[in-house]
């Protein structure tokens, strides 16, 4: 399936890839008030960790066998089969963080329902992808190791 | 190839799909004693606060389980196992099995006390039938004792504690939730429940008897001599594993059902178990124990079914991972969380409501405990899981853990692949 693979020695630290994930995720679908005014202000998805000499935007890697769907309490987190996404049905979730307990990579946000990527649900490119200014996020089908 | 698996939580449908995955053919059914197609239990809680709706309870849509065909007998406690004919009997009705799984988890352990039995107003909080009785109980007006402060009986304590007057709740151990918190945690979650639910905590105590009027409890009497009033009584004390049908079947038990530690087959051939009923090998210190928790269930169900299906999944170490959240306040814990003295130390950093607690044996990190410092815990699990050398890391453990604890080598293969 095309994941979304960040390449460390690109990124920047800009952060703008979080705030275009807020804005694709908010009611409003504009920066500006996606970013400053909306309530409940909307959540990225990825998150740039490191910092000013090596950092790198880490999101959901949608595992082939992910250990949050199998640790999954009420059936809410599920990895559709024709797509491959790993996506919470926010009805069915009770924000326990069950999932955020086993992610092995950190990707899970606290809220009152599990938060994650969702590749944008369908969009031929995630928000965080299309962009950031330095490609420092590609999204492919080929794998992480592709240049 | 007919495959039958008695008991439809967490362990029975993660067996089932598994063996699906691994035998396009075969028959499979599924006892259940319940009326209900599986559903999450942990949201019992949710659903009596009014979080959650009963349809949204449920793992998976009814198609799916006809697209798969796995069939589900409901409403049909199974009453004996005759190993040596290979079937299971419902009362007199017999079903042939090749290959046979028993999933029947937790009963709840009621402690004694006089005058509490057939009482109309006592109640366990354990599935969903349970949950709506209580539910259906619960008043405005209602005075509610719960018997119990571990993960069940808080929950049920919290639900109660947006419906009723008032909810007191009794315990043994001189703190709450000691299966997962030490004592300074508890403590710090103690003050939380109290101050958001106005729960009334008698700690250290347990109710030797209850006074009724009729065929209603009134009030209990704690063994300080304290009378609580009380319109309802709930009894979430613990569990235990629901071991009888095997027991009977003549099937090596210790607590739990026993298991091979590889393919989750019981003391006889052809006949497998998981979850909550089996005796666990916990793989952060080798100790048999019983680790009634939901991850772990569906992984035992998963191997059983690899197996029972001819496939080649064994299990790996099983460890004990759990995330909850009262009022808000969250807390996630994992691994020898009540691990002390040689060979462990264990540090702490402590600010406000956020905790953190960090088990230590040797270079590896074998257990934590987060309150409203759980960002990420997933890789702190990882580690525990891995056993990684904690020595090795980039960045303070303490820190919000990322993958920039690790090597480049390390995170690079993170960032480019997927478990």
């Amino acid at each position: 399936m095309k994941r979304v693979y960040a390449k460390e020695e690109l990124c920047l630290n800009c952060r703008l890839c979080e705030v275009y994930c807020k804005t694709a995720h908010s009611a409003s679908k504009d920066v500006l008030k996606a970013n400053k005014y909306e309530t409940p202000a909307p959540v990225s998805r990825v998150t740039v960790y490191g910092d000013k000499l090596r950092s790198a935007a880490v999101n959901c890697r949608h595992c082939e066998n992910p250990k949050c769907v199998q640790a999954c309490i009420t059936g809410a987190m599920t990895k559709d089969p024709a797509t491959g996404i790993v996506a919470v049905d926010e009805h069915k979730c009770i924000g326990c963080m069950t999932c955020l307990a086993v992610c092995p990579y950190g990707c899970i946000t606290t809220g009152r329902f599990a938060i994650k990527c969702d590749l944008c649900r369908g969009e031929t490119e995630p928000a965080c992808v299309k962009n950031c200014p330095n490609r420092a996020l590609v999204y492919t089908d080929l794998g992480g190791a592709q240049e | 190839m007919k495959y039958i698996i008695i008991g439809a939580c967490a362990a029975g449908l993660a067996c089932a799909e598994q063996i699906r995955k691994e035998d396009a053919s075969g028959e499979i059914t599924v006892f259940t004693k319940e009326a209900y197609l599986p559903y999450s239990r942990p949201s019992i809680s949710y659903l009596l606060k009014g979080a959650v709706k009963e349809k949204d309870m449920y793992l998976r849509k009814p198609s799916y389980y006809a697209a798969k065909r796995i069939h589900f007998v409901r409403d049909t406690a199974i009453t004996a196992i005759d190993t040596k004919n290979k079937t299971v009997k419902a009362g007199r009705k017999a079903y042939a099995y090749d290959k046979l799984c028993i999933c029947t988890g937790s009963k709840p352990f009621v402690p004694p006390m006089k005058h509490v039995e057939g009482k109309s107003n006592v109640f366990c909080f354990l599935d969903l039938a349970s949950a709506k009785a209580v539910k259906a109980a619960a008043k405005p007006h209602t005075r509610a004792v719960v018997i119990g402060a571990g993960l069940i009986g808080m929950k049920a304590a919290e639900g109660l504690s947006k419906i009723c007057q008032s909810v007191d709740v009794v315990e043994l151990a001189p703190r709450i939730l000691p299966s997962i918190l030490d004592q300074k945690s508890s403590k710090l979650v103690k003050n939380h429940v109290e101050k958001e639910g106005h729960i009334r905590f008698h700690l250290a105590q347990t109710v030797s008897e209850a006074r009724s009027k009729g065929e209603r409890i009134s009030s209990v009497v704690l063994n300080s001599g304290e009378v609580l009033a009380c319109d309802m009584l709930v009894i979430a004390v613990g569990v235990r594993p629901e071991t009888a049908l095997a027991e009977a079947a003549g099937l090596s038990v210790n607590r739990g059902i026993l298991t091979d530690s590889k393919t989750m087959q019981t003391s006889q051939k052809d006949v497998y178990a998981a979850g909550d009923c089996t005796v666990s090998t916990d793989m952060l210190d080798g100790s048999k124990k019983i680790i009634a928790l939901y991850p772990n269930a569906v992984y035992q169900g998963t191997v059983a079914g690899a197996q029972m299906a001819g496939g080649s999944q064994e299990l790996g170490g099983c460890y004990a991972v759990n995330a909850i959240d009262f009022y808000g306040l969250r807390i996630c814990t994992c691994g020898l969380i009540n691990a002390a003295g040689e060979p462990y130390r264990d540090k702490v950093r402590h600010s406000g409501e956020a905790y953190k607690r960090l088990i230590f044996e040797d270079n590896r990190l074998v257990g934590f405990v987060l309150i409203n410092a759980s960002q990420n815990a997933g890789i702190y699990t990882n580690l525990i899981e891995n056993q990684s050398d904690i020595t090795a890391l980039e960045q303070d453990i303490f820190d919000t853990p990322s993958l920039f604890m690790f090597d480049k080598a390390q995170r690079e293969k993170r960032l480019k692949g997927a478990l």
